[in-house]
């Protein structure tokens, strides 16, 4: 029995070294992820600390799978109500603080811990790794990517799982040791109170020295208070960012607005979308990770089928646009061609979404190869391909830039219009959903 | 150790360590809400954009924008729009140079422009002469202005070689007119009708120019009989 007590007081303190451990590196890496998040409430450019060693190395500034994560709708709640919605991250910081502090009770009680609490640890262990196994999950299926933070995020609740199964092994343990009490003769001895904070009472002996079993008392409550404070520690952090947040309204619109709506040739893009209910003008380059960003969030969010959606191609590729000297973007030119070709036959959205979807394939192509570049549009859409080198096609990019050069706008994509007013870049990514239900309430579902 | 002091070290960092969390958060959004406010705070000011304009090829040398403002300006596109184009007295008195360095604006646009070339006393466009104003006006690209600029032959007087070149200006322009039913035409196209007053073409001109009738007989007769016509790339 004295093997079993040791064994158990051991779990107990193993839960609280791994808990500590798990909730210091959680902390570490929530506690970056919620700062890069909350740095963009200023609605300038930020990096992101996308590292497994965050604040040693530098801050990565474009597009990374860290961004990926933060622009995606899995890294925040409430995105309508509140500019940037209230990120994740921040229920994870509070409840890594609570679970710190858990650990430490452990860690430090050795095996006197109490034993339902112990209970009340396992049980709160569950939650940060039900959350990981969901966020891992959309993490491979939806963005293709994993963000460094978040793997750290993942491995500290994998960590806390570890220790939640030491504390519910100490748990379980000590029950087969206290049940009851009784001597070998069959008399009731001792039945300590279970309280948070006791002293473990495996240690509970029979008044004759011979060893007790027994179920101890309901832990139930402590579970229940375990669990209570858990959510309290976790949503607290996110009701004072909530109530933090400044008031956006006065930023949003006032970034410009078109001068002509339509563009007097009919040259402009219409993309079929299966409930417009709004007037949107795009400026965008197929070539051109943000706006493919951009476009697969109004997607995926829903907004983009209830906009009635202009396009107009703007590649930033000097072979066509002379707006730029140097090629951002070699190759979109050709895919802006192809695009315009697609709505002939009303395939410009197939062929546009076909070319993000392929960007980095394409990218590369555009950079090394446009050869290989024009067989791949070729093999994917052969019906096109005569087309793209016509004078036809030609005109109307000219007559796309020209558009662009009419209304003055600036040579950057994407540029979203809703009706003539410009939607600011700053309000494009974190602020769409909240922006959109200010000014554009019926696009949003 | 008391066996109480771990509850009151676990419940006294939790208290701390929640307290942190909320502090934190409050301090982060506080400072990106004073950013906010000043954006001029903002470690890393967003790169401000060109805005979308038209071509500037590099012919667009400072003589040759001098010579397009003034055309802009005496000739209808700019300001007053009682008047279309500019005659042979006006291009002398505002481009205030010599024939030859005004002719040699115009040499750098050789690989963009082209000229329509007319018959003798004839103001009509045949049909190689409509396919070459067509294509050169397709080709717009990045250019802001359309120019014409008409000459006649030397035979004849000063007052019919002034009116048929203005003519053959006007045959370029009505024929714009009438293929892309353009509205803003006329902010687009520039005319200056010379005669055989000002500016008139070599014989040389005949070599490396597209015209409306390649493989003809190029002289210097014929090819003054002719109209001038190239998309600009200049902003200004």
């Amino acid at each position: 029995m004295v093997d079993t007590a040791t064994k158990t007081a051991g779990n107990a303190q193993r839960a609280g070294l791994f808990g500590t451990v798990a909730s210091v590196l959680g902390l570490f890496f929530s506690g970056f992820s919620v700062h890069d998040y909350t740095a963009h409430l200023d609605r300038q450019l930020h990096g992101a600390h996308c590292s497994f060693i965050p604040g040693l190395t530098g801050v990565e500034a474009g597009a990374n799978a860290c961004t990926a994560a933060m622009y995606s709708p899995w890294s925040a709640l409430f995105r309508g109500s509140y500019w940037g919605g209230i990120p994740i991250a921040l229920f994870a910081f509070g409840s890594y603080a609570f679970f710190l502090a858990f650990s430490l009770y452990l860690l430090l009680a050795k095996g006197e811990s109490s034993r339902p609490a112990r209970l009340g640890f396992a049980a709160a262990t569950a939650f940060p790794l039900v959350a990981t196994v969901a966020m891992f999950t959309i993490s491979l299926t939806q963005l293709g990517a994993f963000c460094k933070l978040c793997v750290g995020m993942y491995v500290s609740s994998v960590l806390l799982g570890i220790g939640g199964f030491f504390a519910f092994s100490a748990w379980r343990e000590a029950g087969t040791t206290t049940a009851g009490k009784r001597a070998p003769g069959g008399t009731l001895i001792e039945s300590r109170p279970q309280q948070f904070g006791g002293p473990d009472d495996n240690v509970a002996t029979a008044r004759d020295g011979a060893p007790a079993t027994g179920t101890g008392g309901n832990p139930f409550p402590i579970v229940l208070a375990s669990l209570v404070v858990l959510g309290i520690a976790a949503v607290l952090p996110a009701g004072v960012y909530a109530a933090s947040l400044p008031d956006y309204r006065p930023y949003l619109g006032g970034c410009g607005k078109l001068v002509e709506k339509e563009e007097k040739h009919k040259a402009l893009l219409v993309m079929p979308t299966t409930a417009g209910k709004r007037a949107a003008t795009f400026f965008e380059d197929p070539l051109c990770p943000t706006c493919k960003g951009f476009h697969e969030r109004l997607v995926s969010d829903g907004i983009y089928d209830r906009l009635t959606v202009q396009s107009s191609m703007f590649p930033l590729d000097s072979d066509c646009n002379w707006m730029i000297d140097r090629s951002l973007h070699p190759g979109a030119c050709v895919l802006a061609k192809a695009i315009i070709c697609g709505d002939k036959s009303s395939k410009a959205r197939q062929v546009l979404e076909w070319a993000y979807d392929e960007q980095e394939d394409l990218t590369n192509l555009g950079k090394t190869n446009k050869d290989a570049l024009r067989a791949k549009i070729k093999g994917r859409f052969p019906d096109i391909d005569s087309c793209i080198d016509s004078k036809e096609t030609k005109q109307r990019l000219d007559q796309m830039l020209q558009f662009a050069v009419t209304n003055k706008i600036a040579v950057s994509t994407p540029q979203f219009f809703l009706g003539d007013s410009r939607v600011c870049d700053e309000d494009t990514d974190l602020g769409l959903k909240y922006t959109l239900t200010q000014i554009a309430p019926e696009v949003v579902p | 150790m008391s066996s109480k002091t771990p509850l009151f070290v676990g419940g006294g960092a939790l208290g701390a360590l929640v307290a942190f969390t909320s502090i934190f958060v409050a301090s982060e959004v506080g400072a990106a809400k004073n950013r906010l406010a000043h954006p001029e705070l903002a470690a890393t000011a967003a790169p401000v954009a060109a805005i979308a304009d038209h071509a500037e090829a590099p012919y667009c040398t400072p003589q040759f924008k001098q010579v397009l403002q003034r055309v802009l300006n005496a000739c209808g596109l700019v300001g007053s729009e009682s008047r279309r184009g500019c005659q042979p007295a006006d291009v002398k008195t505002f481009a205030s140079i010599d024939d030859n360095d005004f002719n040699a604006l115009f040499t750098p646009l050789k690989d963009r422009g082209g000229i329509v070339l007319f018959d003798e006393a004839k103001d009509a466009l045949d049909e190689p002469a409509k396919k070459l104003v067509r294509d050169l006006w397709e080709d717009r690209r990045g250019a802001r202005y359309f120019f014409i600029v008409a000459r006649a032959s030397k035979t004849g007087t000063v007052e019919n070689n002034r009116a048929l070149s203005h003519k053959r200006a006007n045959s370029v322009q009505f024929f714009l007119q009438e293929e892309t039913k353009d509205p803003d035409l006329d902010k687009q196209v520039g005319m200056l009708w010379l005669g055989k007053e000002f500016a008139q073409l070599s014989k040389d001109t005949c070599e490396g120019w597209k015209t409306s009738r390649p493989g003809k007989n190029c002289t210097e007769e014929a090819v003054n009989r002719s109209a001038f016509a190239s998309w600009v790339d200049c902003r200004l």
